[in-house]
């Protein structure tokens, strides 16, 4: 694979992903959590370690056997055509694919684009295994990674749950019902495995599984680890206008500020089991 | 061999369509869309319509009342109420994989919307989003055109 020095003016700093989709690049966008994959300008593919990867996803449901995978692999991974492969040899129909390839991009990318100190390089004219499937544009795929920042603090903002791993704790009585898919997690959640680890051994996005993560911990469910502070601290003070004090009810999506909430510093540790009383008493009264 | 565009394309052939799209419940992204959307952020619109989809795949209450389900989430991924179909093999571990609802519809004065969950092997949590203009319209058929074609999204 060739590898010249990429084209940003500066070097040392990595262009960000904007900037390769105006100038049309092909390659992949290396950053602290991911890998992402660019022909022309658009998203073809995202890798993170955190997140399984399309292969996991087709695997672990029974979709595609081992083997079978093995053999597009072999057969078309080196010419980078494996997604072209499954779909033309009749193992997967095309929306099938396109399906799971999306629900693969946008997770890595969320992680990879989403976490960490920004790109750490691009390597100019590295194409993914996979080939492409259905590009997605630069803009959509940075803007649905922000969606999905502000979810994940809507729901609970403890980013440290995301994390560490998945302690199960006994609600106090009135917490919210575990659905089906919690449960998996919850059956699951050891106090030994994280979150990805989860999401990898039940075949399913780690941010799917992030959200259910966030949810059985604001509902008290599985335990916030402690030592830190929220991502977004809830406004001890009554005046501030249009922003709720304690995070929302599962499921609301309050105004949040795009961007990163500030930081937890001069903040001090939170009572989440008051916390979570104090929000438990306000919805009943509200 | 399809893929969501044309999917999408062919639902906005059911008589009165006026919007389609494939949208992830479980986290709500938009994966294809087609049509007009019913506001100027469509991205909003299907995150908010994945919104209620969730909420029905995830109430007990609709659940437990499965005919084909039985036990209460355990629905084992195994049919969607008798779909026929080999429906994969694969689904030993049938980790509650596919809701019991097969689908939602709302009317509203002047549309129907339709939100159809389809059933994937893997675990994708998508569904089909239909709305239609209510006079053009007709709920039965356009329900069974959007199953036909979410039984078609996967070879199952």
């Amino acid at each position: 694979m060739n590898t010249p020095r990429k084209a940003g003016a500066r070097t040392g700093r990595a262009p960000g992903l904007t900037e390769l989709a105006a100038e049309r690049a092909s390659g992949a966008l290396l950053c602290d959590a991911g890998t992402v994959y660019l022909q022309g300008g658009q998203v073809v593919h995202a890798e993170s370690p955190v997140s399984p990867g399309i292969e996991v996803l087709l695997t672990a449901g029974g979709r595609l056997t081992a083997d079978s995978w093995r053999e597009a692999m072999g057969r078309a991974g080196p010419a980078g055509g494996v997604g072209r492969f499954l779909v033309d040899s009749g193992r997967l129909s095309g929306a099938e694919l396109e399906i799971c390839h999306l629900g693969a991009l946008f997770d890595a990318a969320y992680f990879a684009l989403g976490h960490g100190s920004g790109p750490r390089g691009f390597q100019r004219g590295a194409a993914h295994w996979l080939g492409p499937v259905r590009p997605v544009g630069a803009a959509a795929v940075e803007r649905e990674t922000r969606r999905r920042g502000e979810l994940l603090a809507a729901l609970w903002p403890y980013p440290r749950v995301d994390t560490e791993p998945v302690v199960a704790r006994r609600p106090d009585g009135r917490a919210p019902a575990v659905t089906p898919r919690q449960r998996a997690v919850l059956a699951l959640a050891d106090g030994v495995r994280t979150p990805a680890r989860i999401a990898r051994e039940l075949g399913r996005p780690a941010f799917h599984t992030l959200i259910d993560i966030r949810r059985l911990a604001a509902a008290g469910h599985i335990a916030t680890p402690r030592s830190t502070g929220p991502a977004a601290p809830p406004s001890p003070r009554p005046g501030v206008p249009g922003h709720p004090a304690l995070p929302a009810r599962s499921g609301a999506r309050p105004p949040l500020p795009p961007g990163r909430g500030p930081t937890a510093a001069g903040f001090t540790d939170p009572d989440i089991d008051l916390l979570r009383r104090l929000r438990d008493a306000l919805e009943a009264t509200l | 061999m399809p893929g969501i565009d044309e999917c999408l394309l062919e639902a906005m052939t059911v008589n009165g369509a006026r919007g389609a799209a494939l949208i992830e419940w479980t986290s709500g992204l938009a994966l294809g869309m087609a049509g007009e959307v019913r506001d100027e952020d469509p991205e909003a619109t299907a995150a908010e319509t994945a919104e209620l989809a969730r909420m029905a795949a995830e109430q007990r209450a609709f659940a437990a009342l499965g005919p084909g389900g039985g036990k209460s989430g355990a629905d084992d991924g195994t049919d969607n109420g008798g779909d026929g179909g080999t429906n994969g093999g694969g689904n030993g571990d049938g980790r509650d994989r596919e809701p019991a609802v097969e689908d939602v519809i709302i009317t509203t004065r002047t549309c129907y919307h339709l939100l159809r969950f389809v059933d994937t092997a893997f675990d994708s949590g998508v569904f089909f989003y239909l709305w239609l203009d209510r006079r053009e319209g007709n709920l039965a058929l356009a329900r069974l055109r959007l199953r036909d074609l979410c039984r078609g999204l996967a070879l199952l």
